[in-house]
């Protein structure tokens, strides 16, 4: 049912979720108010936002384990009260570690893997396969409970791809997993992607959401802005900063202000927005930099924007 | 996403036993736990209840005329005598708690008094007193003395009850000095009799003299199970929901149905193991007869083992630390210990708290286990009501465990 080689792309939805207005309440706190997304298929998805703006809530939301109050939800084509028809197809990763700190990591891989109908020499493959690419094939004998942290997490994420899920639900995955590794989960979820599968992603690193297709930025249960990157940066109204050493700062922000420029002076350096690349020679022709750097905005920026426009 | 209709998938159910076993296994101090506690409780068990006394303080005010008592009570070895010049020295050493009790004998009158805080300690020393009084070829120990005769010296029992107020106000002690002491109708009299009475004569029904370890050895046989079963469930069930394992497996194909018959198939092999250590104590330490099949106790065994398995998972959606499971051991398992007949027979519980009794799965293995082991019971003897209980008791839980386990993620 669930064997990547022969599933047709085409017979798939376009969307994998679909949320319309999801509501949900925790006691009298709102945790999710009108919330609608729309995931498609084959789709890195980053969730952005503050520590409980609701990210995980939507995530076990989308992974059935949660009673909304209201709106529609629909995962990979069913009504999320029938969520348990897909789960074979869904791979879960919770913010909490989910292993069993007393098996070996061969065995906690094992058990998942049987939760699947995976076994005997697919198995084995399958789980040599994960290891590797989560660099603990060299500790498949050892005890979980005795792993850095690091390794914990990327042990939790070997067990969620076991049965190569269509939609993957990963709520920080990346937690104390070193640079290194990090750069490979990501070529390895561009993959995925690539092949079809929809990843639903959580993080608190721009440089992560960056690399995803599609990053919507949460705050207090609503989605506040959702768009690629670079729209998102756009829609904040961030431009690229062109930083340059000069003489006279002071004289040189007059002078450009009076061409129409945005310059002003920052610890003593003169910054110049440019919000085209082709308006960098107007701006070199009315000063004379000894020293010039131009500076592209973050999403970091984009966001820390977004959040000064809200509380405004 | 009601699919306690599921069938059962075997595989599924299956996986989830052997992880369970797997992590059971590599638990050393569990398995030590769940094998050498049962020996360890058992023999201290067996020893406290073998029904023997001693060390028991006895004052002895002679003022003679009594040699065959006196004589009796030296040789009674669980008594440590001490002889005292007048019995209000008695009642001050008894009221100072040194003595349990004192007899004051002179030649027309045993008097006996008693501290009265323990009905065995009392019996013994009331036992031990008749017994030395009676004439040497008078009757034997264990039968019953009875009618009202005259001759002989009377006895006379004056117990220091401990109504005396426990927590009386002003100063004075435990005992109060008004508590009848030296009210010689505090217990009746009691007189001794000649030998003439009839001969009572003692059968067994099922031909054997059962000491208090051979009725309580097979109940305590299930409380032990039951125990172990229901506080290593409790913290496994916590342990899934907190390591977020539980939350993890609900977006799987794996069934809460299937989950708890994975943990009832893995946890049963080391419930057998279990019971198979306490009943080897039981039945070669204690000389607990094994009159039924032993296959029947272990069935019983395991059907209780199971039902404290689901309750387990049932109550540990009320905890939220492994800190709270222990505090269910006071709500849960003691009254089990208390009021299902484990101890002493349910006739002997008040009837207004009965009902709790008769709703206790204990109740019902107790019953059963002795009915296997003591009298030779067959399953159908003991269908009605144990098994049938027993088994009602598992499936409700059980639903009501997996409808909780749906509830606590939610
Ligand atoms: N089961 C629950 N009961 C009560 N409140 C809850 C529950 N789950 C979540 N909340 C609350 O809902 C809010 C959103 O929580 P959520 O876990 O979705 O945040 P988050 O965006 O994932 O945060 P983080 O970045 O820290 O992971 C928080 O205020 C949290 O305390
Ligand atoms: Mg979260």
């Amino acid at each position: 049912m669930n064997d990547g080689e022969n599933s047709d792309p085409v017979s798939f939805e376009e969307y994998s979720i679909v949320a319309q207005g999801l509501q949900k309440s925790f006691g009298k706190l709102k945790v999710l108010s009108d919330l609608s997304v729309k995931i498609p298929r084959g789709t890195t998805y980053c969730l952005l936002g503050p520590n409980g703006s609701g990210k995980t809530t939507f995530i076990r939301a989308v992974a059935g384990l949660l009673r909304l109050d209201g709106g529609d939800l629909s995962v990979l084509g069913e009504p999320v009260s029938n969520v348990c028809r897909v789960y074979p197809r869904i791979g879960y990763m919770t913010q909490h570690k989910a292993l069993y700190p007393d098996l070996t990591l061969q065995e906690n891989m094992e058990f998942y893997a049987g939760l699947y109908g995976i076994e005997g020499a697919r198995m084995s493959e399958r789980i040599s396969e994960l290891l590797e690419m989560v660099d603990l094939a060299d500790h498949s004998q050892r005890i979980t409970g005795a792993l850095s942290g690091g390794m914990y997490q990327r042990l939790s994420l070997a067990c969620t791809l076991i049965h190569e899920p269509d939609l993957l639900l990963l709520d920080e995955p990346t937690v104390g997993v070193d640079p290194i590794l990090r750069e490979a989960f990501w070529r390895f979820f561009d993959d995925l992607a690539e092949k079809g599968s929809t990843i639903l992603i959580t993080t608190h690193l721009m440089d992560e959401a960056e690399r995803c297709k599609i990053v919507g930025y949460m705050r207090a249960g609503r989605m506040l802005a959702e768009g690629s990157p670079e729209e998102l940066k756009r829609l904040a109204g961030l431009q690229p900063i062109l930083k340059l050493s000069v003489k006279e700062p002071e004289a040189s922000a007059t002078r450009l202000a009076a061409g129409g420029f945005d310059a002003s002076v920052v610890e003593g350096e003169l910054h110049v927005a440019i919000e085209e690349h082709r308006k960098l020679k107007e701006v070199l022709d009315l000063v004379e930099p000894l020293d010039l750097r131009l500076v592209e905005p973050t999403l970091g920026d984009a966001f820390l924007r977004l959040a000064e426009e809200v509380q405004r | 996403m009601m699919d306690l209709g599921f069938a059962l998938n075997s595989k599924r159910v299956l996986v989830v036993a052997r992880r369970v076993v797997r992590q059971l296994k590599r638990d050393r101090r569990t398995i030590g736990l769940i094998t050498f506690a049962p020996i360890f409780l058992m023999i201290l068990f067996g020893y406290a209840l073998s029904g023997e006394m001693s060390g028991i303080n006895l004052g002895i005010v002679d003022f003679g005329g009594q040699d065959d008592l006196t004589d009796h009570l030296a040789s009674v070895d669980d008594f440590d005598l001490l002889r005292l010049g007048s019995e209000s020295d008695a009642e001050k050493l008894i009221v100072e708690g040194r003595l349990h009790g004192a007899v004051v004998i002179r030649d027309n009158e045993v008097r006996i008094l008693l501290d009265g805080s323990s009905p065995q300690i009392t019996s013994s020393i009331m036992t031990e007193v008749k017994t030395g009084l009676l004439p040497k070829n008078g009757l034997r120990n264990g039968e019953m003395i009875g009618g009202e005769g005259e001759s002989g010296g009377a006895v006379n029992v004056a117990s220091l009850g401990h109504d005396g107020g426990i927590g009386g106000v002003g100063g004075h002690g435990i005992l109060g000095s008004d508590v009848g002491i030296g009210r010689n109708d505090a217990l009746g009299e009691y007189s001794a009799v000649e030998a003439q009475s009839p001969e009572i004569v003692q059968r067994y029904v099922y031909g054997y003299d059962l000491e208090m370890m051979d009725s309580v050895g097979p109940a305590v046989l299930g409380l032990v199970v039951f125990f172990f079963t229901f506080i290593t469930a409790a913290i496994s069930f916590l342990r899934e929901r907190t390591q977020g394992s539980l939350e993890k497996f609900m977006v799987s194909p794996l069934s809460r149905p299937e989950m708890v018959a994975g943990y009832l198939l893995g946890f049963s092999l080391f419930a057998l193991l279990q019971s198979a250590t306490t009943f080897l104590v039981v039945v070669f330490v204690f000389g607990v007869p094994m009159n039924g099949n032993p296959i029947t106790a272990f069935a019983v065994i395991l059907l209780l083992g199971a039902g404290a398995l689901v309750l387990g998972a049932f109550f540990s959606n009320f905890a939220k630390t492994e800190f709270q499971v222990v505090q269910f051991i006071p709500m849960v398992i003691l009254p089990q210990v208390v009021l299902s007949g484990v101890w002493w027979p349910l006739e002997s519980i008040p009837a207004f708290i009965r009902p709790i009794s008769y709703i206790l799965p204990l109740t019902y293995s107790s019953d059963a286990l002795r009915a296997v082991m003591l009298k030779g019971a067959g399953i159908s003897d003991i269908l009605v009501p144990d098994l049938l209980f027993l088994a009602g008791f598992f499936v409700i839980v059980f639903g009501a465990a997996t409808l909780m386990l749906k509830r606590e993620v939610g």
